[in-house]
């Protein structure tokens, strides 16, 4: 048997398409790093995100005591970005958990019952998607106030739709296959073909939105905390800084530049990354 | 057809009074009311009089059907930040900048985008092509107010070419436009892209070359045609990336337009200016929804059949 009858698994063919692009390897190593930097935060910064240390150095431009300066209050920049990618990076990554908690079984229900929970679902994802999200977000951040849980709660409860919506597409395409109606003409309850069959099926589509909701779960945070609905200080959050750096930005451009790269960085690396692992996963949508 | 637009219609303001009465109810359900202490210091007798002037004191039901019937009459009530006018009046006033600078924005990215779109398809795996796909990328991902606070480091803190803000000199409008831009700049970039690399791979195209027609007009004409149709389907996002969009750009670059309402009508629990602002907007959503799916419709034969 020569090499090219070797026949590999899909996953094989996935990592392969997966690590071909530089770009979304790349990002993946950016947010492996970020993740890690998260985690060590308190080994790795100088000072906590809130103590006021360097009062005397307040709105110090970047050095090499203070890598990205100090702001206006005696805070080392850099301590609060790297304490913001933990707020950042857990708020993005716990809401696209519940958006899929919440997402993958309306949106597998509606697809293989169809009839009223089909009918009810999709109602509830047009009103949702006629709303400006943005908008009820300011006005639910204002009613129940801001912080990571309630942002947590206000971000899913958008997030889901996309999910939903993705998982109700794929359920309807793999509903019709052969091996279903081979699983329901051999007896199977409609509770073990969607668990069993359509579930695995779709986990693609679940990975590539739960990816995916993280950079808008991010974003949506920076959003809130950019018009101080957000995260409460001292805790830091990257779109808070970015907007009390706007007072200083003609003089000291270092307050609003660091967090808005990172936030800029950050968001862009992951959506290349979701974009990188829907390649991989659909060979079909390569070099589009 | 007619019937079809019929059905959307009605299923619009099916969806507008079921917004308007979770907006309603969620609004009057954040703690604090617009006439409390902190926002304007009056007797408590003095209170409860504007409060029943306003009808504030009623249950919150009856305050919904007496606010909707007065909608209907496009009556939109009177802004209680502002009292000498009515919401309309104030409306009326606002929206000419925000209509403008996203206007403009719209009007330089979308042939901007396509241009570009149709340079990056043309040219794969060229220059033209990793710039286009690096644009389109960061407008998507970046959120506005990062572009346009880069926009006003770069060209206000540094070149110091332009001003930041202000609204009576031209001049001032050319970053927010330009911060609008990069919305439809981008998606349109990314998705003409696409769809052109679809038609391009079609026999037809291979024909057309064939029987020697010349090369502008198969790409202009005949694979333009063809690809606008999925182009269609992204005008919605756009829209409303740029009407919530002008809430970060206008208060960056002090715009005086509908866009800082949205965040100071909740904060100083402005219920009619408020319920104005959002019930217009999901109008507007709503609407461009329904055009975009009838347009789709006249530049796709195929969806008519069934």
């Amino acid at each position: 048997m020569n090499d090219l009858t070797v026949v590999r698994s899909p996953g094989f063919y996935a990592r392969r398409r997966f690590f071909d692009n530089k770009a979304s390897v790349f990002s993946g190593a950016f947010i492996i790093l970020l993740t890690a930097a998260a985690i060590a935060a308190p080994l790795i910064t100088p000072s906590s995100y809130a103590d006021q240390k360097y009062l005397d150095e307040a709105l110090a431009f970047p050095s090499a005591r203070h890598w990205f300066g100090v702001d206006n209050v005696g805070r080392d920049l850099y301590a609060r970005i790297i304490y913001g990618a933990r707020v950042s990076l857990g708020i993005g990554v716990v809401s696209a958990l519940a958006s899929i908690a919440i997402g993958v079984p309306l949106g597998a229900a509606a697809g293989f019952f169809g009839g009223v929970i089909d009918w009810i679902v999709t109602r509830i994802v047009e009103i949702f998607s006629v709303i400006p999200p943005l908008l009820v977000a300011i006005l639910a951040a204002s009613l129940f106030g801001g912080g990571i849980l309630n942002i947590i709660i206000i971000s899913s409860a958008f997030g889901w739709v996309g999910v939903a919506r993705l998982v109700r597409g794929q359920v309807l395409t793999v509903k019709g296959r052969e091996f279903v109606q081979a699983a329901r003409a051999m007896g199977a309850g409609s509770k073990h073909i969607i668990v069993r069959h359509l579930i695995p099926n779709s986990i693609s589509p679940i990975i590539v939105g739960f990816v995916l909701a993280i950079p808008q779960a991010m974003m949506l945070e920076a959003s809130l905390s950019f018009l101080g609905v957000g995260i409460n200080p001292p805790i830091p959050s990257w779109g808070q800084m970015i907007s009390d750096g706007l007072y200083f930005m003609f003089f000291y451009w270092h307050l609003p530049l660091f967090p808005t790269l990172f936030l800029a960085v950050t968001v862009l690396t992951t959506s290349i990354f979701g974009d990188g692992l829907r390649d991989a996963f659909d060979p079909t949508l390569k070099g589009k | 057809m007619f019937t079809y637009v019929l059905k959307r219609l009605v299923s619009l303001v099916v969806t507008f009074f079921v917004v308007s009465m979770i907006i309603f109810s969620l609004m009057h359900s954040i703690p604090g009311g617009p006439f409390d202490e902190d926002k304007m210091p009056l007797s408590p007798a003095a209170k409860a009089k504007i409060m029943a002037q306003y009808g504030l004191d009623k249950p919150l039901a009856v305050q919904y059907v007496r606010y909707m019937e007065s909608v209907l009459r496009f009556d939109f009530g009177i802004p209680y930040q502002s009292p000498g006018e009515t919401v309309v009046a104030l409306l009326s006033r606002a929206w000419p900048p925000s209509f403008l600078l996203g206007g403009l924005g719209l009007l330089i990215g979308t042939p901007l985008g396509i241009l570009l779109g149709i340079a990056a398809a043309l040219r794969r795996n060229r220059p033209v092509d990793y710039i286009a796909s690096a644009v389109s990328t960061l407008g998507i991902t970046v959120p506005i107010y990062v572009i346009s606070l880069m926009l006003m480091l770069v060209f206000g803190v540094w070149l110091k070419w332009l001003p930041t803000n202000g609204w009576g000199n031209p001049v001032s409008w050319i970053l927010p436009v330009a911060a609008y831009a990069i919305v439809p700049l981008a998606t349109f970039a990314r998705y003409t892209r696409s769809s052109f690399l679809d038609v391009l791979n079609k026999p037809f195209v291979t024909v057309l070359m064939a029987k020697g027609l010349p090369y502008r007009t198969v790409i202009f004409k005949h694979v333009l045609k063809n690809a606008a149709i999925p182009m269609v389907t992204i005008f919605f996002p756009i829209f409303i990336g740029i009407t919530t969009g002008s809430i970060f750009v206008e208060q960056m670059f002090r715009v005086p337009g509908l866009g800082s309402y949205f965040v100071t009508s909740i904060s100083k629990r402005d219920y009619p200016l408020e319920m104005a602002l959002i019930l217009l907007l999901t109008l507007m959503v709503g609407i461009a929804y329904i055009v975009t799916d009838i347009a789709y419709y006249y530049l796709n034969p195929r969806t008519r059949i069934k």
